[in-house]
């Protein structure tokens, strides 16, 4: 990130010096353009090798070594390892040092072999042949030495090893068809189209003749965006300039598809390609849990340090004569897991909370409204509510709106159609007797050509550039397609412009209703807007259709305009937004269409469990206000017992922003202490909760700096209104603007944990943005799920994954930091008490083997288990109850009481394990024969009693218990005997002391040892069982108050109250009514 | 959808128990019922456990002497002061005289304590060669370097056996003496100087090398004594089996001690008469006075004591048994009474829900 951000910084910075930077120019061929041409200076491009391995074989291990010490805890133990290496220290080097190559070993291995299969890829992927054009000859060559400016030749189904400026295909329309699967997921066949200029040249010596150089701008991991210009230089006449754009350019990683062959030149190659580009790490995503643990540890670490400074100190005052200082000796192992409690969820509403499965419900024609699914075999049949048909209103001029109607649907739109001689799926037009399938980006776009084709009016195909029509009397009308004026969500609105086969030129325009009704000057508008409002208000997609009749003149015009914002280098985007702005107006408004797209099943279970569990849900969309509040109320987001507090653009144009959020938060403030204090039923019906709707316009304005420097005052203002709100609904929102809400909530002062769920590109900066990512892989492609962190096929999933999995991760993941630290405390203080008895001189309480495998072998894998199997209730609880969640929120566990909770037991039953054995020893002897033990049986009988303790501590917490559970947790206390057993039985003779001896066998010969160690372990684990059996009885959380119904045999909770009510037959009415009275 | 047709067989993970989460299991819950009765068991458990621990404490016999203290009739506290001013004190003797009124039930053990000794030192502890104390003949003449300083002589001679710990033998001895009756004449108990360390460590752990020609001494030939020791090793003692590296003494002196405070088994009383116990009379304990403990502050004493199944006399572990037995039984009245009374709490508030 860091790395992108300086080189952004470098080019801009280059830029003001000298403009050539920011594009690059290339020879078509590497053919020097004629004498008189611009002279350009030449710039040096990698080769097309394309590097994703980290590593080469040389410098595998200083990078690899490199890469691991960089973290805290691995630098840590090299440190200690280091140090024991140079001075004469109480425990050996092997110690510390053996965990801590195993574990760099075993990564580096797993590095390594990564790599190496990432080498093996590469090599793959540069070595593959590469046609080229040589001399007018096709010469095969290998991947990795194509240059840029190279023209070469794909052929079907083969990968574009580069980035291509597309020149010729074997077509005669100069198209190619292209899937980007392997890029951004999406499956379906784009077309790309060749330069005008070149597409004749479709042999390999018409395309060596070809001179022509091509600008355009330096690499950029956009794949969407490009622009550049080429000039071809025919017969010494001036050079014909075109504009290049993202659909002349063929993508590294796309195939070729339906095209016999291409040419292309080279323009970015090797680790410039976008697709190279586009696989740079993104920033790490830290959890909760890990940030608690840091500071756990830096605690610790504090401990430690001051522990060693006190023995240091303690030493030198015990004892006069000088000795070399020596670092206290501590093992800790530190474990890192990505597990999050969110507490916001921001949501996209298309795709995600509904199914985005598009259906044509009705269109409305100057007043008049048509119902398809009342239609059939082409006849149209009157609705059920008595609504105008086509019959009803035969006059001449509105019939041929009406036909016009249809016509610009069928036109407007950039859909493909798939023909489908070959597929024998579900045939879609069966009136049409052939087979196809419509492939559109936009599913609202397919939903309304299926819907026309319903009411008569098939669209057959786009060929030659002309879009053919079949329209009610089965007769093809074929339109030549001039323009098309793409959709993009800033406009809301797209453009087509067609020329009849009368020759008459129109423009047909098709969007948002808001972005439509300010361009109209003429037609029904108030009565399609009441449609439209109407069928907002039921949830239905809205979107207006108006034309215009263009003479040739004005049609020049156009052209001139989009030519000229088309071949700008700089700004084109918002050359081109300028045009289209200027080109989209005085339209004339013919109806609108509604589409409905169903909610996701189980959407508003799932939304209101997760209210229940204390998340805080907002929905972000781009769609208008009524909709997306009908669609809010479906969902069960808002209740009919919310108050709903609007904060959009018309109320602030009636009041100052000022007064309105004072007011807003005057009104929210007042039950704020009801709000807080809420019971576990969550959202009780006799509470207030509120429901805020702000849009896109109004949002903006608080997000603005003010000139009197007051700008965070809004910002505060706002995120305490929305803190007390139950359900936030954002409609009207830009991509950007959405992201910039999940920061707003993510850099408040609490920083809560984000989760941001969305399917489409527009969601990607959310998803980047929040701390949880999540894509639904829907209808709009993969973009979103590409750059999630978790994805889903449903937004249903989101429920079980929060409620069931979140719950038990952060259960596992808290007890896993929790107990490491704990049996770590238990391990080490013993070992710093016994300094007080031994003249601070470093001894060790135990033997080596003891120390190196405490955190190996002997209490690793129960929590290991643990933190696999754990489930404290069933998984049906969790589902059935989300309010369980609540107690685990804001980190619940990983709380600072929670932590002092473990530290001090830990101190206590280090306490315990230590002066036990102290006692026991003093003074005294143990055995019946009289015999006497020494340290090492000391050190045993602490370690005994602590393996056993601390394994039990954890079998105490254990819930679930499963065979492998028991296997590990008794297996590891045999272990842990055997081992003894073992190590004390046998002379070793590869070790150069022999001081464990028969010690642990001696030690198990004694009574009095056996009975303290029993009475050591109860005194352990008392004052836990006493703390669990209390705070169950006396303070129950929601979860032990589950358990215990659990075990009590009643289980069957009552089924969710809220889910069995019947659902209000139209709440957004009363929450018109409402907004009415206001 | 094409996601849930290619993905399905690729990503998806094996449809078992293990991977779904949902291996039957045991589940247990700590709750008050549970714990109530389990409290009250443990609770008069630990209690009988702990009165008949302590009964059995009560029941051995001490006697102890420090005869680094103050003066007394035996002239200790004249060695103990000669002990003070020179670092090698002067050979020195003293007795310690006590009287049984009766019986002094056997097997009675002879201790020998030091106070203020940090054997468990870990300079001091790790200096040792456990090598050639099992007796190989290369490490006899190569100590490990872990004995420096005592590792060689002067002239260049390996110590045998090597370091601190070694070098630091306690020396001096102890023989115990009955006078029957009053005025009558003193007759000395026979003390076992054997058995008196682990039968592993003088079995198999320590070791002499392989006697050349039958000869220990010429084992030990071309290696010099610690420097503190007024004679080689293999004269500690005039039994063959209990010289050299296996001398029990030295065994048991070379089993450092866990706190600064420790004893150390020197004989068994069990032999002729006095295997049932020392009966009662007169006793003397004559003490070579050798081993210097005032330089560091540290005090000798003498112990005589029995023992029982449970070892010596350690009163702590039947009153901590107590303790906690009873503290058992006092939270599980506590628990008791919060469970009856949050009981009928939490079903009046399930009743209200």
């Amino acid at each position: 990130m860091d790395c992108s951000l300086a080189r952004t910084l470098v080019r801009r910075y280059c830029a003001g010096e000298e403009n050539w930077v920011d594009s690059r120019t290339i020879y078509v061929g590497h053919k020097e353009p004629p004498p008189g041409a611009e002279a350009y200076i030449l710039q040096r491009h990698p080769d097309n090798r394309i590097v994703s391995s980290k590593y080469t074989f040389w410098n595998f291990i200083p990078k690899n070594l490199f890469e691991q010490f960089r973290r805290i805890a691995n630098f840590y133990f090299l440190i200690i390892f280091l140090v024991q290496l140079i001075i004469d220290t109480p425990t050996s080097p092997v110690t510390s040092g053996l965990p801590l190559f195993f574990v760099i070993t075993v990564t580096a291995i797993k590095q390594g072999y990564e790599d190496w299969l990432r080498h093996k890829a590469d090599n793959a992927m540069n070595q593959c042949p590469v046609h080229f054009i040589q001399h007018g000859k096709l010469v095969r060559k290998q991947s990795r030495k194509l240059r840029v400016g190279d023209i070469v030749m794909v052929k079907e189904d083969e990968t574009f090893p580069c980035d291509l400026i597309f020149l010729s295909s074997s077509r005669g329309d100069g198209t190619c068809h292209v899937t980007t699967a392997s890029l951004d997921g999406e499956s379906s066949h784009k077309t790309h189209y060749a330069v005008q200029d070149t597409k004749g040249f479709h042999t390999e010596e018409d395309i060596d003749g070809l001179h022509a150089t091509i600008e355009c701008e330096q690499p950029q991991p956009d794949l969407y965006k490009f622009v550049g210009r080429i000039n071809v230089y025919n017969d010494r006449n001036d050079p014909v300039v075109r504009p290049l754009g993202s659909e002349n350019l063929l993508l590294r990683g796309a195939t070729l598809k339906n095209t016999e062959k291409i040419f292309g030149v080279a323009i970015y190659t090797g680790m410039e390609t976008k697709m190279a580009l586009n696989y740079q790490s993104k920033s790490q995503k830290r959890s909760a849990v890990e940030k608690s643990m840091n500071v756990f540890l830096i605690v610790y670490l504090c401990i430690l340090i001051s522990k060693a400074l006190i023995n240091t100190v303690l030493k030198y005052v015990w004892q006069s004569e000088p000795f070399r200082d020596e670092p206290w000796y501590n093992q800790k192992t530190e474990s890192e897991r990505q597990r999050n409690l969110v507490e916001y969820i921001f949501t996209d509403k298309t795709g995600t909370l509904t199914e985005n499965n598009m259906e044509f419900k009705e269109c409305c024609i100057e007043g008049h409204v048509y119902v398809p699914h009342a239609i059939c075999n082409g006849q149209v049949l009157p609705g059920a509510s008595g609504i105008d048909m086509i019959d009803s209103s035969p006059g001449t001029s509105a019939r041929e709106r009406e036909e016009l109607f249809f016509r610009a649907l069928c036109l407007c739109h950039t859909i493909q159609v798939k023909d489908d001689d070959d597929v024998d799926g579900p045939r879609k037009s069966p009136d049409s007797g052939k087979s196809c399938t419509y492939i559109s980006s936009s599913p609202d776009e397919v939903a309304l050509v299926e819907g026309i084709q319903r009411l008569g009016f098939t669209y057959l195909r786009l060929k030659d550039n002309y879009m053919e029509i079949l329209n009610r009397e089965n007769d093809m009308e074929r339109f030549e397609l001039l323009e098309i004026l793409s959709f993009d969500s800033v406009r809301r609105r797209m453009s087509v412009i067609v020329k009849s086969a009368t020759g008459e030129i129109y423009l047909f325009c098709k969007g948002a209703d808001s972005s439509i009704f300010p361009r109209v000057i003429e037609g029904k508008v108030d009565q399609i807007r009441a449609r439209v409002e109407r069928n907002a208000v039921e949830g239905l997609r809205t979107l207006c259709v108006a034309y215009k009749r263009l003479n040739p003149e004005e049609y020049e015009g156009i052209c001139m305009l989009l030519q000229a914002a088309k071949v700008a280098l700089q700004d084109r985007e918002k050359k081109l937004a300028e045009a289209y702005e200027q080109i989209e107006k005085d339209l004339v408004l013919l109806g609108a269409t509604a589409v409905e797209d169903r909610l996701q099943e189980k959407a508003a279970d799932t939304i209101e469990a997760l209210q229940k569990a204390g998340i805080k849900v907002w929905v972000l969309t781009g769609d208008k206000m009524e909709t997306a509040a009908a669609t809010c109320y479906a969902c069960k987001l808002f209740r009919r017992n919310t108050q709903l507090l609007e904060l959009t653009t018309k109320k602030i144009e009636e009041q100052s922003l000022h007064d309105v959020l004072f007011e807003l938060s005057k009104t929210v403030l007042r039950h704020s202490g009801s709000l807080t204090r809420d019971n576990f039923s969550g959202l009780s019906a006799d509470m207030q909760d509120y429901g805020l709707i702000i849009d896109g316009a109004a949002l903006s304005l608080i997000m603005k700096p003010r000139e009197d420097g007051s700008c965070g005052n809004y910002r505060e203002l706002f995120l305490e209104i929305c803190r007390n709100c139950s359900a936030v609904l954002c409609c009207r929102m830009a991509p950007l603007q959405k992201a910039q809400i999940v920061k707003l909530i993510k850099l408040s002062k609490e920083h809560p944990i984000t989760l941001a769920i969305g399917d489409g590109a527009n969601d990607v900066s959310m998803i980047l943005e929040a701390h949880v990512g999540i894509g639904v892989i829907g209808k709009e492609g993969r973009q979103a799920a590409r750059n999630s962190d978790y994805a889903v096929p449903k937004f249903k999933h989101l429920k079980k994954m929060l409620l069931v999995h979140g719950h038990f991760y952060y259960i596992r993941i808290s007890e896993l930091v929790q107990y490491f630290f704990y049996k770590n405390v238990c391990f080490i203080f013993p070992q710093f008490l016994y300094q007080f008895f031994c003249g601070f001189s470093q001894q060790t309480l135990y033997d080596t083997a003891y120390l190196t495998l405490y955190n190996i072998s002997f209490t690793s894998l129960p929590i290991l288990l643990y933190s696999l199997m754990e489930q404290h209730v069933s998984i049906d609880t969790l589902r059935r109850d989300p309010s369980l969640y609540r107690d685990i929120a804001k980190n619940a566990l990983l709380r600072w009481r929670v932590f002092i909770y473990w530290t001090f037991l830990g101190v206590f039953d280090a306490l315990v394990f230590f002066f036990g054995a102290y006692f026991m020893f003093e003074n005294t002897t143990v055995t019946s024969n009289g015999q006497i033990f020494g340290n090492w049986t000391f050190g045993t009988l602490v370690f005994t009693v602590m393996v056993f303790t601390v394994t039990l501590k954890l079998a105490l917490d254990t819930h679930y218990w499963t065979w492998i559970n028991h296997f590990v947790i008794w297996g590891s206390l045999l272990f842990y005997i055997v081992f003894s057993l073992l190590w004390g039985g046998i002379i070793w003779p590869f070790l150069n002391y022999q001081r464990m001896y028969y010690v642990f066998i001696q030690m198990l010969s004694s009574g009095p040892a056996w009975l303290v160690i029993i009475l050591l372990i109860t005194v352990s684990l008392l004052p836990d069982v006493l703390k669990k059996v209390l705070c169950r009885q006396l303070w129950p959380s929601a979860t032990e108050r589950v358990q215990s119904t659990c075990m009590c045999g009643h289980d069957h909770l009552p089924e969710l109250t809220l889910l069995a009510c019947p659902q209000s037959p139209s709440p957004w009415a009363m929450f018109q009514a409402r907004t009415q009275n206001r | 959808m094409t996601w849930s047709a290619a993905a399905r067989g690729a990503h998806q993970p094996d449809n078992t128990a293990f991977t779904q989460q949902r291996l039957p299991a045991w589940q247990p819950l700590l709750s008050a019922s549970i714990a109530l009765p389990l409290f009250f068991c443990a609770g008069l458990a630990f209690i009988g456990l702990g009165l008949g621990l302590f009964y059995s404490s009560n029941g051995i016999k001490e006697l102890e002497y420090d005869y680094t203290g103050t003066a007394g009739p035996g002239g200790c506290s004249a060695c103990a002061l000669a002990d003070r001013g020179r670092a090698p004190p002067p050979p020195c003797s003293c007795a310690w005289h006590f009287s049984l009124p009766e019986l002094f039930p056997g097997p009675v053990y002879l201790y020998y304590e030091l106070t203020n000794f940090y054997q468990n030192n870990r300079r001091y502890s790790v200096s040792r060669d456990d090598a050639q104390l099992s007796g190989l003949p290369s490490a006899l003449r190569h100590p490990a370097n872990e004995c420096a300083p005592y590792q060689r002589r002067a002239s260049g001679l390996p110590i045998a056996p090597c370091g601190a710990i070694a070098n630091s033998l306690f020396n001096d001895s102890f023989s115990l003496w009955h006078q029957r009756r009053a005025g009558g004449p003193y007759v000395e108990v026979p003390l076992d100087r054997t058995g008196i360390a682990w039968w592993t460590d003088c079995h198999v752990k320590f070791r002499n090398p392989p006697p050349v020609n039958g000869s220990l001494a010429l084992a030990f030939h071309g290696t010099a004594p610690p420097p503190n020791w007024p004679r080689p090793v293999y004269a500690l003692s005039p039994d063959p089996n209990n010289t050299g590296f296996v001398n029990q003494d030295f065994v048991v002196w070379m089993r450092t001690a866990a706190l600064p405070t420790f004893r150390k088994l020197y004989a068994r009383i069990r032999q002729g008469n006095y295997s049932a116990g020392l009966p009662r009379g007169s006793y003397a304990v004559n003490i070579a006075y050798n081993y210097p403990v005032r330089a560091f502050g540290g005090r000798k004493l003498v112990v005589l004591s029995n023992i029982s199944w449970m070892g010596g006399k350690n009163p702590f572990l039947g009153i901590a048994y107590l303790a906690v037995g009873s503290l058992c039984i006092l939270v599980g009245f506590v628990m008791l009474v919060v469970y009856i009374r949050y009981q009928d709490q939490n079903d009046e508030d399930e009743d209200e829900e």
